[in-house]
């Protein structure tokens, strides 16, 4: 077949009209909910009174990126099974977020995990931190600049720096607008719209193809899986090693623990009740989008493996286009494209989010604290505006290594920011010789080892090294191991702890838990120290042992 | 150290472990060939109990997880209460 033929929009004025109609709908939203920001709090935390269903369905729209649409699909049909274990993992984000720093932040009142890190240990690591959260959330937002742009490009027939440009200035105007209020009421209506838009059209495509149960997508394909284990036996199969599995854990599970857009979500809560009913909503729209993403995989195997079409691999991120092409009237396919430019908006939206507030609240307010409310009003909104024009001027011509994987970014996240994150409300030890040692140490180690500066020089090759799990399973319990060792160590030296605030930092772990009345013996002990180390140690050394991926 | 303290540790790991268990549930596969070729719902075990797991299993324990946290939250604020007082 064809496929560059095959695969091109026929008319776009349906596709054009559905999204133009979207970003007309975003703009009001943004300029109408950025009415209720009073101060700087409001606009970077909603005035911390979105509710649970609202900040469920913003949660797990900043997760569903346009890789949702394109990339995963993409992968399903490039690594079958596996890649649906690696996506599985990501419904623990937030519950573990929420479980083991979101709450305790969100009694703190901060608007980053960045601030936390500074209150915790202090301005050096924290601009360390911010300025690592910031290269992660570039290379996020620039994978989705580029996705974005180039669904432009195909939909409005324009090149693609025209698209680049002009979609990229559409997002960052409503999202500067709009704060974080505009931002989380958008995101909650681009989650249904991309939901909508995912699942209904699946079901007719299910209906084509034969499948009965097309009025459920997301789980009952089984009977076309005698079909599919005919044309393709090895769908099922586990192909990769025990080690490959288990990197994940680090990798991703970890990785999303450090991504500062998701922890900002949990802020943005009325109250610590609401952030947990906001996770079991997160899981449930998160749950019902990943499985029709899974069911969508598969279709696509199934379609190229029982029709006798055959995909390019170039095309392969178009599967969910060329589906609905095949099977769906176009302006379901339009329908389709505004829910694709939806999902990359909705993650664009919170990552620009993040490095507005990690420029203007963790930079340029610590350097310049006593600013007025005019002046961090403009800084806010320079701050949002200027991020998105880097990240437009970044995406016209990315390096590579920029553009390589967001979950390359994951990993990055998962050592140089959770690990500080964790220890620092968990347990009154960690100090901020440990903290600057582990981030700093692991976080180059971590990019020195991957193939995009060193190709000679990383510990695993193909997909591990270049995703970043061979990177994380070595480098993120080397982060817990150096906070643990150097931190016991160094509270053992009298003339470096009377240099730091320790007795300060050790009290707030206690207030973030909601403790009033200090107490020495709670989140201090030396046996979990201990325990943390030596089990890290061990992770590392299983990650230098060259088999089992 | 009171109680509260104790059960907010207690929750924190015991339901890490739960939501790992819950995400990853594919690893049991990895490490134990015969789980996996078992038909459950008309698929593959391997393939079928990991994504109901990463889904349905998920909620309930974030359910759970928020029930008995937010019940601990109350417990915290009552038992703080006390010692203030006295």
């Amino acid at each position: 077949m064809d496929n560059a033929q095959q695969w091109a929009l026929e008319d776009p004025t349906i596709g054009i009209i559905f999204v133009a109609a979207s970003f007309v709908f975003f703009y009001f939203v943004g300029w109408y909910s950025a009415r209720a920001a009073k101060t700087s709090t409001d606009y970077w935390t909603a005035g911390r009174s979105i509710g649970s269903i609202t900040n469920g369905l913003g949660m797990a729209s900043s997760y569903m990126s346009l890789a949702t649409f394109m990339g995963v699909t993409a992968l399903i049909l490039k690594l079958k099974v596996p890649f649906v274990y690696m996506w599985i993992q990501f419904g623990l984000s937030i519950p573990l977020i929420t479980l083991w720093y979101g709450t305790p932040l969100r009694r703190m009142g901060v608007f980053t995990p960045a601030q936390f890190v500074r209150e915790r240990y202090g301005l050096k690591t924290s601009y360390m931190v911010a300025l690592f959260m910031v290269l992660i959330m570039v290379m996020y937002a620039i994978g989705q600049m580029i996705g974005v742009a180039k669904v432009f490009e195909m939909l409005f027939g324009v090149n693609y720096t025209l698209a680049l440009v002009c979609g990229g200035a559409l997002i960052v105007g409503y999202v500067a607008i709009g704060g974080m209020y505009g931002t989380s009421y958008n995101a909650a209506f681009q989650m249904i719209l991309m939901g909508v838009a995912f699942i209904v059209p699946l079901g007719a495509i299910m209906k084509a193809m034969g499948s009965s149960g097309w009025f459920f997508p997301p789980l009952l394909y089984a009977d076309m899986v005698p079909a599919m284990l005919e044309a393709v036996p090895d769908f099922f199969d586990m192909k990769y090693g025990f080690k490959w599995y288990f990197a994940l854990i680090p990798c991703l599970t970890i990785g999303a623990m450090g991504l500062p857009h998701l922890g900002m979500r949990v802020y943005t809560a009325q109250n610590l009740k609401s952030a947990r009913g906001a996770m079991v909503w997160f899981t449930f729209f998160c749950g019902i989008t990943f499985s029709a993403t899974y069911a969508m995989g598969f279709s696509g195997v199934f379609f190229q493996a029982t029709s006798g079409a055959t995909i390019a691999p170039t095309d392969y991120d178009k599967i969910t286009l060329i589906l609905n092409g095949v099977y769906n009237p176009p302006w379901v396919l339009a329908f389709v494209i505004a829910g694709a430019i939806a999902a990359g908006l909705s993650t664009i939206s919170a990552n620009l989010m993040a490095i507005g507030a990690l420029i203007a609240q963790d930079i340029v307010a610590t350097i310049k604290p006593n600013l007025d409310e005019a002046k961090a009003k403009f800084l806010n909104y320079s701050a949002i505006a200027g991020g998105g024009v880097i990240a437009i001027l970044i995406a016209l011509n990315p390096p590579d290594f920029l553009v390589v994987s967001v979950l390359f970014a994951f990993g990055l996240a998962g050592v140089t920011v959770a690990p500080l994150v964790i220890l620092g409300v968990w347990w009154k030890q960690a100090n901020r010789y440990g903290a600057f040692a582990g981030t700093c140490i692991s976080g180059l180690l971590y990019i020195a080892i991957s193939p995009y500066i060193f190709p000679n020089f990383i510990l695993a090759g193909g997909l591990p090294a270049s995703l970043g799990m061979s990177g994380s399973l070595l480098c993120v319990p080397l982060c817990f191991f150096l906070v643990t060792t150097v931190s016991m160590i160094t509270n053992r030296i009298p003339t470096l702890v009377n240099r730091i605030p320790h007795e300060e930092d050790k009290r707030l772990v206690d207030s973030i838990h909601g403790w009033t009345v200090y107490s020495e013996e709670r989140y201090n002990s030396t046996m979990a120290g201990v325990i943390i180390s030596a089990v890290s140690f061990f992770l590392v050394v299983y990650a230098i042992l060259p088999s089992g991926w | 150290m009171n109680s509260a303290y104790k059960k907010e540790i207690r929750y924190t790991l015991l339901f890490s472990v739960l939501l790992l268990i819950t995400g990853h549930c594919g690893l049991f596969f990895v490490a134990f060939p015969p789980l996996r070729g078992h038909m459950i719902f008309g698929f593959p075990s391997q393939f079928i109990v990991p994504v109901l797991m990463g889904w349905i299993g998920l909620m309930i324990v974030t359910g759970i997880q928020a029930k008995l946290t937010n019940d601990l939250d109350d417990e915290i604020e009552a038992m703080e209460d006390v010692v203030k007082e006295s």
